[in-house]
């Protein structure tokens, strides 16, 4: 038998063209010649694998078909491009072919975050420069409170310099009111006080607690250690009355207790404290340092030891500093009554009794109250 | 728009079985784009995307043409792990991918991956044949084999005076077929035909 009748046998048994009785033969020639049943595998499997290649190939000119309508499809039809969207695909599918189609499929994840990052950058940069602004706006709020600040302090200055300078002064550390103090230096009406606070008066009165009110002339001045020496020019005055107290010709001594009396507003504020020092703002040997809470308008007062013995005149404050009141030392003070003494034609006679010496504190006051005068100043 | 009707899954595979072809187009325009946007942006070719899709739905196909598919996720997730395998693969081959395919752990696909090649290898060996068998043997072999034309038809467009030597002539031409193709196929295949 030759191989090709051997196939056609195959063939025909295989394709079932066999008649019964023929194939039962065949199947017991498969059984018995190997080669046979060899010949008739390789037959089954040629054949199918030539149908499966046929039918690949089929398929695949199918596919291809398919392909070339969708492409063509998507090149008319511009279509909305998602590839999340699958449903959508089918008339978006778009043509592989463009350049920038194709570069955009294989570059659109990295545009895309390349634009998210971009944006993210923007907004981020937009948020940050108004973060930047609105804190540069606090700034300038806290700058705007501190130059409110510094106007208000610009203000007490101006103020201070008009007190000064024009009309009622008083202290030149102290910023302040209208006024300051003084006290009665002689009964025949000789009287002390800053001599910032008299400084470009016009005219000055003065005024107690009792309503007495003199009109009061400057008589002599000491710039140097701020001391002003006035005179009651009022023609109803006749007498301050005994003075209880007397002006001590000696430094006071440290940690000596100290009180004042002063206007700082329209009544009368007993002040006391300590002799912290025995030298003034700065370094100033003619001063000393108390600590008296001191405010405008107690510039000019008397600064009394616990004896009751004038030991100083009040002249100012160290802003900056807590607690840190000064006062002039009293010597000046002697030294400028002597120096009018001998200039003055009229008797300059200081008080040489202390009546306040070893009485109490509160009986004291009683009895300083009429010598302590607010100092009025107009100009 | 020349879309036509919506599938649902089970409506796809039974199209496809039977020979529909819209069925069939259906499913290349759904999920076309979704491989060919994997392969672009791995570094492939729209051609490449194509052949890689094309050869992807044919697995498919051909598993639902002969029942051995089991489906065990969406068509869209097989297809896509499917093209993602060979295209991996392909890549390895052109050693622009030095990664490991069996790291993989997207969806186990052993047998699947197994099967394309060797009938992908067995397609390959058979048009190598059948291109040099050359005419008229080659065009005998389509017609009765693969287009199933009857042996009558055939022996009138040949030329042949009756159906029995056209047959004569199929199986020699079959008999040449068979040296070229299990030659090439399987280099055991026996030496005595």
């Amino acid at each position: 038998m030759t191989e090709t009748e051997a196939i056609a046998l195959i063939e025909r048994y295989l394709t079932g063209e066999m008649p019964a009785r023929e194939a039962a033969d065949f199947e017991a020639r498969l059984r018995l010649d190997p080669v046979l049943a060899r010949q008739a595998r390789e037959f089954e499997e040629l054949t199918s694998a030539l149908q499966q290649y046929g039918q690949r190939r089929e398929v695949k000119k199918k596919l291809n078909a398919i392909h070339a309508e969708m492409e063509k499809a998507a090149m008319t039809t511009e279509p909305a491009f998602s590839f999340e969207a699958p449903e959508a695909e089918l008339e978006t599918i778009k043509p592989v072919q463009p350049k920038w189609r194709i570069f955009w499929n294989a570059h659109s994840t990295t545009i895309a975050v390349a634009a998210s990052v971009a944006i993210l950058t923007v907004f981020s940069t937009l948020l940050s420069i108004q973060l930047w602004n609105s804190m540069g706006k606090q700034t300038m709020r806290y700058t705007e409170l501190r130059r409110e600040v510094e106007n208000i302090k610009k203000n007490q200055r101006a103020i201070n310099r008009a007190f000064n300078r024009k009309v009622a002064p008083k202290a030149e550390v102290n910023p302040g009111s209208f006024s300051g103090t003084g006290f009665a230096l002689t009964e025949n009406g000789y009287f002390v006080t800053s001599y910032h606070v008299i400084n470009d008066a016009d005219s000055v009165y003065i005024e107690n607690k009792n309503g007495s009110r003199y009109k009061v002339t400057e008589v002599y001045k000491d710039l140097e250690h701020d001391l002003a020496i006035l005179k009651v020019s009022d023609p109803n005055f006749t007498s301050f009355g005994t003075l209880p107290y007397t002006v001590s010709g000696n430094a006071a001594d440290l940690g000596e207790k100290v009180y004042t009396l002063g206007f700082p507003r329209e009544d009368m504020v007993f002040g006391e404290g300590s002799l912290s020092s025995q030298s003034g703002f700065e370094g100033d040997t003619a001063a000393y340092q108390i600590s008296i809470p001191l405010n405008p308008g107690n510039s000019g007062g008397p600064l009394f030891d616990d004896k009751g013995n004038l030991i100083g005149v009040i002249s100012g404050k160290q802003l900056d500093l807590q607690g840190a009141a000064f006062a002039t030392k009293s010597t000046y003070l002697m030294t400028l009554a002597d120096q009018l003494k001998s200039d003055s034609a009229t008797r300059v006679s200081l008080s040489r009794q202390n009546n306040l010496s070893g009485r109490p504190r509160k009986q004291q006051l009683k009895k300083l109250k009429d010598f302590i005068f607010m100092v009025k100043v107009y100009n | 728009m020349q879309r036509a009707v919506e599938y649902t899954e089970e409506a796809l595979i039974s199209g496809l079985r039977n020979d529909d072809d819209k069925a069939l187009a259906y499913l290349y325009k759904l999920h076309y784009p979704m491989v060919s946007h994997f392969i672009l942006s791995n570094s492939g070719t729209s051609d490449e995307a194509k052949d890689i899709f094309q050869e992807g739905v044919l697995i498919f196909y051909e598993k639902v043409k002969d029942g051995t598919l089991e489906l065990t996720c969406q068509i869209k997730t097989y297809l896509y792990s499917v093209c993602r395998r060979l295209w991996l693969k392909k890549l390895a081959e052109k050693n622009r991918f030095s990664g490991t395919l069996d790291s993989e752990d997207f969806i186990s696909l052993e047998d699947e991956v197994v099967t394309p090649e060797e009938t992908e290898h067995k397609f390959s060996v058979m048009e190598r044949a059948m291109n040099m068998l050359g005419e008229p043997c080659r065009t005998l072999l389509e017609d009765f084999y693969i287009k199933d034309n009857s042996m009558q038809d055939i022996s009138e467009k040949f030329g042949y005076t009756n159906a029995d030597n056209a047959k004569n002539q199929k199986y020699k031409c079959l008999m040449r077929l068979k040296k070229l193709f299990f030659a090439a196929y399987k280099t055991a295949a026996p030496a005595e035909f």
